[in-house]
């Protein structure tokens, strides 16, 4: 059974140590729109339906993000499949539909756009990516496999894990600070995902609200707070028979 | 009267001397008057040369201009119209920030960019989330009630009447408010949000009373200013035109009275003359790419605490080898952040916090010094909304990543967040100085060194505790936390001598005369509160000072103006 999401028990904190890894196919298949994996908390909500609200430069910013997907300029190939393997695993992105996030952190570093600073321990954040992308083969290859793609699933979020936690070192993890590396790249890669309509359908995300704003937005006086007719609906619960036969398991 | 005012809510009372709401367009949010605005030649000196239209600059700039002064803003950035160049949209209001590259440094390096700087014309304010308290009287004579910190060479009630003034320009929306000099606020208070309405029932349930407000946001329609939408997007520059900026609330009525901004212009070296030790002018690199040199009588930085002291240190000369107005080596010095720690805590319900204004309601209950909690000064409690983006941010602070964040992300709507501004104490070596690196204009960037001190440390761990208890009694599920830092000032000290300050008391370098600082990089203290209006009333004051000092020019500045710009 999917959980009941007023309660907070499949919440990473909130678990008991003994139960396994909330299972994200647990939760309803997305029916509208898409959202990254085709699940989510929102199966009717589709933000992209809403466009017709937004306002022009807003409203082509936005489409462009999803239908005009950046060709890769600044990383070279090796690199790319690398770093894809490892946002992927960062973001949990384990099948189709996924966002194509290296696109966008590619775009970014391509035009410069950077975020304003860098630690006095670090590199230009160009250089730290590529830096990452070659540590991360350097790893592998330590543990057996010529390249980060190589690796078995289970050893890659096993370097992945280390890496979060600062514990990757020698050769070109040598020349960097590596938990400042690790703020660098996984920053990037947040602020490209969740820049993503598809990701504002999995979490319910409004989206653009100019000109339109909002007019119900909850009160004190109320158990709960109130929603726009067409903000989407949280599904606590999905048809079984109908999903099963959705997710093709029968 | 007093009492009257503070009944008469909304538009029934309009600010004097600012004409800048019924400057603007109801339904285009762009300036309408820069068809009028004035263009001065390079070949004579200005009165007032500004560099940055931010805060403290574009006010500055308006009153005097309203005294005839012929004043120049260089701006770094664009010259934005939120219609053309703002979008409802996190990821693509990147370029409201200041991105070039900084180096950080210390114990505690302070990320800078989207939290804290901004670049174009209107400054960091397009992008606040607009919370414009003043500060207390207390924080003005911090060293002589606490033993810390510094003593301003002004006090509270040097600014009370331009807190006043300015209320009623931005305009000010809130709640009557009970601490620190209490005050009413012009515009009443908004309605709030589920989402905020659960803190504030968590706090009076551990016996914190919080107000609702005081944010700069309309709260009725005020001139050619339309009322709020509650779109939730004030961090992104407000497409309404309801959260003010100095780009709607004094650059109008700044134009109108001659003002010219040279938008993508950086301004790279205050000159001097060598024998005088007088400033002459700013050399700047134009929107062509070219160095351009505006003549001035006087010059007013107004940069911000990163960029007014890396323009002065840059500023160097025979007769200031250590940059400008730098003699006593105290530019640079004394930059401050606020504790910023929030607190994230999940409920039952959906509440959906991208909706309604993400600044809401706060509480200055533990502003002032209380012996008992161990550390001197104290801390700002108040409603935030982090959209996705920094929600993901948010949620990573505890090191969750993979399956973990997106689980954490799909329960975004049922999350609120509760944030500090604690008051951290200005020390000599949290500095900028510059670094090897050089922008793309060739000049050294700034390296912003920041380490925390014992209490500065006392203060963010006792405020957090302050949270999570509020959230405790408000029922909370689950909480999240994430330190993190807001607000930039110091680093241009106003004090009282030389030895101890760059400026003096009317903002004015000690060591050359006709060089102002009109920024946040003169406070000597920070206090718990957020710095906008505080910037803004300094400016307010010192135009009253210079004002006073200076015979207006007899023949309309503004024409005046136009003409040199034919001539040219």
């Amino acid at each position: 059974m999917p959980p009941d999401f007023r309660e907070p028990h499949h919440l990473p904190n909130r678990r008991l140590p003994a139960q396994a890894h909330a299972d994200p196919y647990d939760l309803p298949r997305q029916r509208r729109g898409i959202t990254p994996q085709m699940h989510g908390r929102y199966p009717d909500y589709d933000v992209l339906e809403q466009q017709d609200h937004w306002d022009e430069v807003t409203r082509k910013l936005i489409l462009d993000r999803v239908h005009q997907v950046p060709e890769i300029r600044f990383f070279d190939e090796a690199e790319l499949e690398t770093l894809t393997v490892f946002a992927d695993l960062f973001l949990a992105q384990d099948s189709d539909p996924r966002i194509p996030v290296m696109a966008y952190v590619d775009e970014k570093l391509h035009k410069g756009e950077l975020d304003g600073y860098q630690y006095f321990d670090m590199p230009d954040d160009r250089e730290t990516w590529r830096r990452v992308a070659r540590g991360l083969d350097e790893e592998a290859r330590r543990r057996g496999a010529d390249r980060f793609p190589l690796l078995g699933s289970d050893d890659q979020l096993d370097v992945v894990h280390d890496f979060g936690n600062g514990r990757l070192h020698g050769g070109v993890w040598d020349t960097l600070n590596v938990s400042r590396a690790w703020s660098v790249v996984t920053r990037h890669l947040m602020q490209q995902f969740y820049a993503h309509p598809w990701a504002w359908n999995e979490i319910g995300f409004g989206g653009p609200a100019y000109p339109r704003g909002y007019s119900r937005f909850g009160s004190p006086h109320l158990q709960s707070a109130e929603r726009e007719e067409w903000e989407g609906e949280e599904a606590y619960e999905r048809d079984p028979v109908q999903d099963t036969q959705e997710r093709g398991l029968q | 009267m007093k009492g009257l005012m503070s009944l008469v809510k909304g538009s029934v009372v309009m600010p004097k001397d600012n004409d800048s709401p019924y400057l603007l367009d109801m339904h285009k949010r762009g300036l309408q008057n820069l068809d009028r605005m004035a263009h001065y030649p390079l070949s004579e000196p200005v009165d007032l040369l500004v560099v940055g239209a931010g805060a403290g600059g574009v006010t500055l700039a308006q009153r005097l201009a309203r005294a005839g002064w012929r004043v120049v803003i260089l701006e770094k950035g664009p010259f934005w119209d939120p219609d053309r160049d703002w979008v409802s949209d996190e990821k693509g209001s990147h370029g409201l920030y200041w991105t070039d590259k900084r180096i950080i440094s210390g114990s505690d390096p302070i990320e800078m960019g989207k939290n804290n700087s901004g670049v174009g014309v209107g400054g960091s304010m397009t992008h606040f989330a607009g919370y414009t308290p003043r500060f207390h009287p207390s924080d003005f004579e911090v060293r002589t009630r606490d033993g810390v910190g510094f003593d301003w060479p002004i006090s509270y009630w040097d600014l009370k009447e331009s807190f006043e003034r300015l209320e009623l320009e931005l305009p000010v929306a809130g709640q009557d408010w009970p601490w620190g000099d209490p005050h009413s606020y012009p515009h009443g208070p908004h309605p709030i949000a589920g989402a905020a309405s659960v803190a504030w029932k968590g706090a009076l349930d551990c016996g914190i009373e919080m107000r609702v407000g005081p944010v700069s946001i309309t709260n009725g329609v005020f001139g050619n200013r339309p009322h709020c939408i509650y779109r939730g997007f004030c961090l992104q520059g407000c497409k309404v035109n309801a959260k003010a900026s100095p780009l709607i609330t004094h650059l109008p009525d700044a134009i109108e009275h001659g003002v010219e901004v040279r938008a993508d212009s950086m301004a790279i070296r205050v000159e001097v003359n060598e024998t005088s030790g007088r400033c002459t002018g700013v050399t700047y690199i134009d929107s062509d790419g070219l160095e351009r040199f505006q003549p001035a009588d006087a010059v007013a930085v107004c940069g911000y605490a990163i960029e007014t002291p890396r323009l002065l240190l840059n500023s160097t000369s025979a007769r200031y080898p250590h940059g400008l107005a730098n003699g006593t080596d105290q530019v640079g010095r004394y930059v401050m952040v606020q504790g910023a720690t929030q607190v994230a805590a999940r409920f039952p319900d959906e509440l959906r916090m991208y909706k309604a204004p993400p600044p809401e309601v706060s509480s200055e209950q533990f502003y002032e010094t209380d012996s008992s909690r161990g550390f001197a000064r104290g801390f700002s409690l108040q409603t935030v909304a982090p959209l996705p983006i920094d929600w993901a941010q948010h949620v990573q602070s505890e090191g969750h990543w993979g399956q973990a964040l997106r689980e954490y992300m799909r329960d975004y709507n049922h999350w609120t967040l509760l944030g500090v501004l604690c008051e951290l104490l200005p020390l000599a070596e949290n500095r900028v100085t510059l670094a090897s690196e050089k922008d793309q204009y060739g000049i050294p960037v700034a390296n912003f060194s920041y380490s925390l001190c014992d209490n500065d440390k006392q203060n963010i761990a006792y405020a957090t505790k302050v949270m999570e208890e509020i959230w405790n009694h408000a029922g909370a599920q689950d909480t999240l936390k994430s330190d993190r830092y807001a607000h930039l000032v110091g680093g241009c000290k106003m004090g009282f001598s030389p030895e101890d300050s760059v400026v003096d008391s009317s903002q004015r370098a000690w060591e050359v005369p006709n060089l102002f600082i009109a920024d946040g990089s003169v406070f000597p203290t920070e206090g718990a509160a957020n710095p906008a209006l505080v910037i803004m009333a300094l400016s307010d004051r010192l135009a009253s000072l210079l004002k006073a000092k200076r015979v207006s020019r007899p023949a309309d500045a503004r024409k005046k103006g136009v003409l040199a710009s034919l001539r040219r």
